[in-house]
């Protein structure tokens, strides 16, 4: 009998099927509104369901079009609740936090809906407010539990709480789900992979991708983590083979600085700076046009992947002050400490650490960090809780 | 770190719903063979297609049969009889009587497992394949004849001019998700249009608003922002004095099809004492499997399958079950949409007694605004409106208040239009609303046609006769007690000063019904 998960049917709809539909609604939709230019609920459709392809195909592009389509069709039918919430989720997407409060603004209503208040502790939880968004979270669970409330919460544990806590709500969330949401299941069960992958648990890790590529087949997002257990494993061709196809499908810049990193990581900078170049030009120009979301990357791209320390530390500093939270707090830490400046990079490792964030990563860079401060008995208490929570921290990693 | 993982990134919002195969349509219930076979037909969503089935779904048709009963007609009746009214018919139905089960589990789109739980001659199940009339012999001989398939949709009703009686904003309106205050917009509800009420009454100019077109489409309007009250104080009437009616009698499904799973079974097959038990309830529900047992470590037990005949319905069945959700239920017509306001967590079949204070307090509700607007016709009303002249819009908190304005509707036995539901001149008692609606099944009476409320036809136009419950069954028409088919009733209408002059629904479905099983129609071609 089967040891491995197996479909219920030969062949369940994934990514593919789901995509194929995709790009079919929004062609029908499409051709509907140019034949009937005054049908509000046709257009409201189009522009759910292009943020619905966008989604699955994470290209930026595809989201730049959900919005041109949304700030059009309210500009056509004026601020309606459901336009603005979309609004307000595509901005939250691509980290533009105080335009969501703007958006759910739009519409007087809009702001006490559960949705947007699902959104807004989305936000508290990116602005640093972690106890007001896990209260917010608590409250719209108690109200109406939904399987995305219940898995916001389960990640804020995974954060900021007790893992297995946190494994418990993803399992709960997961109870919430039918066989019609297989694309959340999926998702699900990469969080719950991620959380074993970041305490080391490697063969959990294996069984949750493996449930979520059951589940959903075909997806990139499944194959990225994949790609990265592999590489964590010392499967290095494997991994890359994987990236690669990733690649291919997606053309995510993240994904291409991921694949540099691993041939950095396996001695290979040669083979590494062509896909960092085309990592960085797609930052860059996303900059250029006014994008704030790849600030965190560029941060990182630039301390560790090609060492330009003034423009990590440029990148670290506009990301902190839109989004001041562990993570950005860390990443500003390191790249402080990576341009020598000591004592502002102690505040703000101490500012990440005093969020109760765990983390195995940040503690390893907190411990290398007080290292370099001189204040060896920290590093070591630090160092310590790192290989506590992940004896394999060292190990390839990827951004996600 | 990764620091933005969140469920954000897959959280669709979506701007409306698909159709879902686990939409249950409608129950349809009612004796054939001269009493001795019972036909149920489950309709639901025809998705992805007619004649085709989604292997995400589990249906159930769940029967039980027992002896007649009826509401003891002594005494007064009070709010405190009805509560304990709630209370017995619960015991009886979650205490009592035990239900048999039909299930039908979707293997792939074009076959199904369909098994036999808790019947008397024991648990068997058998494979089938859709679109097909087959044949199932059971364990101790006897035959059921089952078809599961695409069908026409056997509803025929004035869907959009329901709607447009409840004020019910989305039908009419673009309506977003978030605004969960402007579904039912608090108009007084009506069969009239309100003189003024400019958000719901017809428009010349657009004949199609709120009529669902072939391609799926509903043609809408932006919601004007509120308030969206009515501050009218009379009903709307044309130069030559007529009502409009909120109702123009058109099929809003003609030309549809739905999905259906129909058995038509000797009563003996459900009951070894088919005379003492002549009631036959069922309800229908739909289930879909849950993500987590769309991926399996263990697959599925082949007993079912290689040992069909051996299987006892213990454990394992319920290790099923557990692998899906309740989505739907479905016993009797209106049920839900009237009367349960067609809330999620509803969906309670048979077992919706908890909801009987709110059945008084909605009919209430309803009574308030459908009640003047039959006494504006000039027909007897059942409900206490205190001769108000025009539709009110008024909500209950309490039962105790709702409950002297609808005693009589809840409780008035219901005529019907001829002696044809009773064709052996039995002493069947008339069902009283109360009983209809709690519990929530399709009652088959044996010994009558099955028509509504005695079961349900295929033939019979329930809408309508819903809306006859708001009559006066005392009074008379032309010299004949009201019945429940009265407002179907040509003449009736004729004779009113209203217009367009037209029963509320359409008299007959689209497309004939078959004289044989599965009685339901061929359904229509469909483009996939």
């Amino acid at each position: 009998m089967a040891t491995q998960p197996v479909l219920r049917e030969a062949l369940t709809a994934g990514f593919i099927e789901d995509l194929i539909r995709a790009e079919k609604e929004v062609s029908l939709l499409t051709s509907r509104c140019k034949d009937h230019p005054s049908d509000l609920q046709g257009r409201v459709r189009l522009v759910y369901r292009m943020f619905h392809r966008a989604s699955l195909t994470g290209r930026l592009t595809d989201l730049g079009d959900v919005e041109a389509a949304i700030d059009e069709t309210i500009s056509q039918f004026g601020a309606k609740e459901d336009l603005c919430l979309l609004k307000a989720n595509l901005d939250f997407r691509l980290h533009r936090l105080a335009a969501v409060r703007r958006d759910l603004e739009l519409a007087p209503l809009l702001p006490g809906r559960f949705e947007a208040r699902v959104l807004q502790a989305d936000l508290a939880f990116q602005l640093g407010q972690y106890e007001a968004a896990r209260q917010t979270l608590q409250e719209l669970i108690e109200e109406n539990p939904t399987w995305d409330t219940v898995a916001r919460l389960a990640h804020w544990m995974s954060k900021l709480g007790d893992a297995a806590e946190a494994d418990r709500l993803y399992e709960e969330a997961e109870e919430f789900l039918s066989a019609k949401q297989m694309l959340s299941y999926a998702w699900l069960e990469l969080q719950r992979g991620m959380l074993d992958f970041n305490h080391g648990r490697y063969p959990e890790a294996w069984a949750h991708y493996r449930r979520a590529e059951a589940g959903y087949p075909g997806h990139w997002q499944t194959a990225e983590h994949f790609a990265e257990l592999h590489a964590a494993e010392g499967n290095f061709h494997e991994a890359e083979r994987i990236l690669l196809q990733v690649i291919v499908r997606t053309s995510k810049p993240e994904i291409k600085q991921a694949l540099g990193e691993l041939y950095m990581f396996t001695d290979r900078s040669e083979q590494a700076q062509p896909w960092f170049d085309s990592a960085l030009t797609t930052y860059l120009e996303s900059v250029q046009r006014g994008g704030v979301h790849y600030f965190h990357h560029l941060a990182d791209f630039y301390a560790d992947a090609r060492l330009e320390l003034a423009e990590a530390l440029k990148w670290a500093e506009h990301d902190m002050k839109m989004r001041p939270n562990f993570s950005t707090q860390s990443a500003l830490a390191w790249a402080l400490f990576r341009n020598g400046r000591m004592k502002e990079a102690s505040e703000y490792i101490v500012l990440a650490l005093d969020s109760g964030v765990r983390d195995a990563v940040l503690y390893s860079c907190a411990s290398e960090l007080f290292e370099a401060a001189g204040e060896t008995d920290r590093s070591a208490h630090f160092a310590k809780l790192a290989m506590q929570m992940n004896p394999k921290y060292r190990n390839f990693r990827i951004h996600h | 770190m990764a620091d933005h993982n969140d469920p954000n990134a897959v959280n669709h919002i979506f701007s409306d719903i698909d159709y879902s195969p686990a939409d249950l349509y409608d129950l349809f219930g009612w004796p054939t063979n001269e009493s001795r076979n019972v036909v149920f037909a489950l309709t639901f969503a025809a998705a992805p297609a007619a004649g085709v089935l989604d292997s995400d779904l589990l249906y159930r048709l769940l029967l039980t049969s027992h002896p007649r009963v009826a509401w003891p007609a002594t005494g007064e009746v009070t709010v405190d009889s009805i509560l304990g009214y709630f209370d017995a018919v619960k015991d009886k139905y979650l205490g009592e009587l035990k239900t048999a089960e039909i299930r039908v589990t979707v293997k792939t789109a074009s076959h199904v497992l369909v098994k036999f739980l808790g019947f008397p001659c024991g648990d068997f199940s058998t494979e089938v394949d859709v679109n097909t009339v087959v044949a199932i012999t059971t364990p101790d001989g006897q035959t059921i004849n089952a078809f599961i398939g695409g069908r026409d949709d056997a509803f025929f009703n004035d869907l959009t001019g329901f709607f447009r009686s409840i004020n019910y904003a989305p039908q009419f309106y673009h309506v977003p998700h978030t605004m969960t205050e402007a579904r039912e917009l608090p108009i007084p509800k009506t069969l009239l249009e309100l003189e003024g009420n400019d958000l719901f009454n017809y428009r010349e100019n657009m004949p199609e608003w709120g009529v669902s077109q072939p391609d799926g489409t509903t043609p809408k309007l932006d919601l004007p922002p509120g308030p969206w009250t009515w501050n009218g104080n009379s009903f709307k009437k044309d130069s030559n004095g007529n009502f409009r009616f909120v109702y123009d009698g058109r099929d809003c499904r003609a030309g549809q099809n739905c999905n259906a799973i129909v058995f038509e079974m000797p009563h003996s097959f459900i009951t070894p004492h088919t005379n003492e038990n002549r009631l036959v309830n069922a309800w229908g529900e739909s289930w879909v499997l849950k993500a987590a047992h769309k991926v399996e470590s263990i697959p599925d037990n082949p007993s079912w399958v290689d040992h069909p005949w051996k299987v006892i319905r213990e454990k394992e069945v319920d290790d099923e079950l557990s692998k899906y959700k309740l989505v739907d239920t479905d016993g009797q017509p209106f049920a839900d949409a009237a009367l349960s306001e067609r809330e999620d967590d509803r969906q309670l079949g048979a077992n919706n007694f908890w909801l009987g204070p709110h059945f008084i307090k909605r009919l209430a509700h309803l009574g308030w605004g459908f009640g003047p607007s039959i006494s504006a016709l000039g027909l007897a009303c059942s409900f206490d409106h205190d001769n108000s002249p025009v539709s009110v819009y008024k909500t209950y908190d309490l039962v105790a208040t709702a409950f002297p304005r609808v005693a009589k509707t809840l409780f008035q036995a219901l005529n019907m239009p001829d002696s044809s539901w009773n064709p052996k001149g039995l002493a069947i008692p008339l069902r009283r609303p109360l009983e209809i609606f709690i519990p929530n099944v399709c009652a088959v009476d044996m010994d009558t046609s099955g028509t509504w409320p005695f079961g349900r036809r295929l033939e019979d136009q329930v809408a309508t006769r819903f809306l006859s419950m708001f009559l006066d069954m005392d009074a008379e028409f032309q010299g004949k007690k009201y019945h429940v088919d009265l407002l179907g009733d040509q003449a009736l209408w004729d004779s009113a000063p209203i217009v367009p002059k037209t029963p509320p629904n359409p008299l007959h479905n689209d497309k004939a019904f078959l004289d044989a099983f599965p009685y339901l129609a061929e359904p229509w071609p469909e483009n996939w």
